[in-house]
């Protein structure tokens, strides 16, 4: 086990900047998520972790040692790849005894490991199968197995559930999130799913154009996004934004006036976005008057969207409303919940 | 949709295959019954497809005539080495034309495939001269170190280069956290998953090998270090004419084994070409 801290970390390819200038801490068993829409550079980021890429300036330590020069293997670290990397001509034992193979342990001692880890997982009864002949869950679980047979101080993930259907995923995420409990080791895991992100982190770092929006606990995220971008990214279905004016009796954008919280009066006569959560959208008397564009039951809730002024707002309800779209609706909000951002450059105004 | 074929429509399809069967059959068919018969069947009119006698001598006088069972020992040991020397050479070129970053490498490659647009007849005075030089004229070396530096080795690095581009990189990365080498993610990650394009690469350079004969008739003299193509062209009688039916034994047996090797592993050469992305 091992804290994990990046320093000022570039990445370039040619002219191209990826990184700009990334600083984090990662805590001694710590379960981080690095999080943000494609292209963001989180993969980039664990790569470099890894070894699989070189950084253009900056530092990285794993343990307190500097690892920057050092060969993947040489940091003592494992991952687990978006396509498992199996090796398809290796049996699952072999997969998974692989690397101590190669680091000099005996053949007791790797089939001790292997067992022991075939048997966290639920492998046992596979060993002797090869990757071809296993589900997509079974492969993943033997690449996970691979990466916990040698205790590792780091274990990297990259888009491990991503080849998987949303009902394994589900199991999948249980399973991990259980294995970190278990062994306590720090994990560093990149998705693009913020509930993955929000399910399984201790710490989540939402990633925008090679830089770190925010990072915190995901119900500090959740609840006090630093900026627009992590708003709308976090959470699902997203939060609504409208833009408009503030005035003294609310926010005044395209034709309805939002009634906003105490602390807006500070922003009177400012153009200001304000965000509002889906669950904190309620259907009331006397509330301001919309028409319902589209009703998606779910069962357990039903997500609704309106039409209020120019703006579509999608809302969240426990209770089964009967509404059709195209008939009329008078909604509220949670006046207290409402989050203000800066117009100019979505930052967080309270 | 998979639509079941009408019986007419079938019968046709059976009946054009079989058609065109015929030019690549016949030939063989003919080079392997007219072995057994007298000379006078072999120009008998109408043809016979069937020999009337059989006669077993002919094989019996391929062995007599000539040092056919060295001759076989040559072309055999020569094809082996080549085949291996060639699979050595191309699978590490191919991989590091493939996966290693290295300036110009794309631009080296194509210089290295360039060397395939040279016919071996320009080159044969050169590398004549330059083999009698080395002292290796009337030895095997010219037979076994032109095809591995040569053209068959060209190709071969670009059928294991398509090969080794098609391979995940992660697997790759997976080895490289696991702690192995470059040599060693290329001996133990690499080179065991190229089994089919490998086994298209020995096919085909076994049988350039064995087939060779251009180089054979400029770089040998004695018979007794002949290769089977050259030695075929051996079997004629005194005023020089061929012995059809004995050269036609000796091609038989020429024949053989490369019909066996590639009945066995046809299956691996059209996947790996499939591989390479070329139609074979």
């Amino acid at each position: 086990m091992a804290e994990v801290t990046l320093t000022n970390i570039r990445k370039s390819y040619g002219n191209v900047d990826v990184i700009h200038g990334v600083d984090l801490d990662i805590e001694d068993g710590q379960f981080v998520v690095l999080v943000g829409p494609s292209g963001c550079g989180k993969s980039t980021l664990l790569r470099m972790v890894a070894g699989l890429e070189t950084i253009s300036s900056g530092e990285i330590s794993i343990g307190r040692r500097v690892v920057n020069n050092l060969d993947p293997k040489d940091r003592d670290i494992a991952m687990v790849f978006q396509n498992y990397a199996l090796y398809p001509h290796m049996t699952v034992a072999t997969n998974m005894g692989f690397s101590l193979e190669h680091r000099g342990a005996s053949k007791s001692g790797i089939a001790e490991r292997v067992n022991w880890a075939a048997g966290i997982l639920g492998l046992t009864p596979l060993l002797d199968r090869y990757p071809r002949q296993l589900s997509g869950g079974q492969r993943q679980r033997v690449a996970m197995g691979r990466a916990i047979v040698r205790s590792p101080q780091v274990f990297l993930f990259d888009e491990p559930l991503s080849n998987l259907d949303a009902k394994l995923r589900v199991v999948m995420r249980g399973e991990i999130k259980a294995l970190h409990d278990k062994l306590k080791t720090t994990m560093i895991y990149v998705t693009h799913d913020q509930v993955e992100a929000m399910t399984m982190a201790d710490k989540i770092v939402v990633l925008n154009g090679g830089k770190i929006e925010q990072s915190g606990t995901p119900l500090e995220l959740y609840d006090h996004p630093a900026n627009k971008f992590v708003a709308g990214f976090i959470g699902s279905p997203s939060m609504n934004f409208v833009s408009g004016k503030v005035q003294a009796d609310g926010l005044v954008a395209s034709g309805v006036t939002i009634p906003l919280p105490d602390r807006a009066q500070k922003y009177v006569g400012k153009d200001v976005t304000i965000g509002i959560r889906p669950e904190h959208l309620l259907v009331k008397d006397k509330g301001l008057a919309a028409q319902v564009l589209l009703v998606e039951p779910m069962g357990h809730e039903t997500q609704i969207t309106v039409q209020l002024g120019e703006a579509s707002i999608t809302g969240l309800f426990r209770e089964r409303l009967s509404l059709m779209a195209g008939s009329g609706v008078e909604i509220g909000f949670h006046t207290r919940s409402i989050h203000l951002f800066s117009a100019q450059d979505g930052a967080r105004l309270d | 949709m998979k639509t079941e074929l009408s019986p007419r429509a079938r019968t046709m399809i059976y009946g054009t295959m079989c058609v065109l069967l015929i030019p690549f059959v016949f030939p063989t068919w003919w080079m392997v019954t007219s072995s057994f018969k007298p000379v006078s069947e072999i120009f008998a009119f109408p043809p016979q497809l069937i020999p009337r006698s059989w006669d077993f001598t002919t094989y019996g006088q391929v062995f007599a005539l000539q040092p056919f069972a060295k001759q076989y020992w040559n072309s055999a040991y020569i094809a082996a080495i080549v085949t291996v020397g060639t699979m050595g050479i191309s699978s590490m070129a191919g991989y590091a034309f493939a996966r290693i970053r290295f300036p110009f490498s794309n631009a080296i490659f194509m210089v290295v495939l360039l060397g395939l647009l040279i016919p071996s007849e320009v080159t044969i005075v050169p590398l004549f001269q330059l083999f009698l030089k080395l002292g290796m004229v009337n030895t095997h070396w010219p037979l076994i170190l032109v095809p591995i530096f040569g053209a068959p080795s060209v190709f071969a690095t670009f059928v294991m280069r398509q090969f080794f581009i098609s391979l995940p990189a992660e697997l790759e990365e997976a080895a490289r956290v696991d702690g192995l080498s470059r040599f060693r993610i290329f001996t133990k990650i690499a080179l065991p998953l190229a089994r089919p394009a490998l086994a298209s690469v020995a096919i085909f350079t076994f049988l350039h090998s064995w087939n060779l004969y251009l180089e054979p008739i400029v770089f040998l003299s004695s018979a007794d270090r002949f290769t089977l193509p050259q030695a075929l062209t051996q079997f004629t009688d005194a005023y020089g004419g061929p012995m059809w039916n004995i050269q036609l034994a000796a091609a038989t047996l020429t024949a053989l084994p490369v019909l066996i090797v590639f009945i066995i592993a046809q299956k691996h050469f059209v996947e790996g070409l499939a591989h390479t992305g070329l139609k074979g």
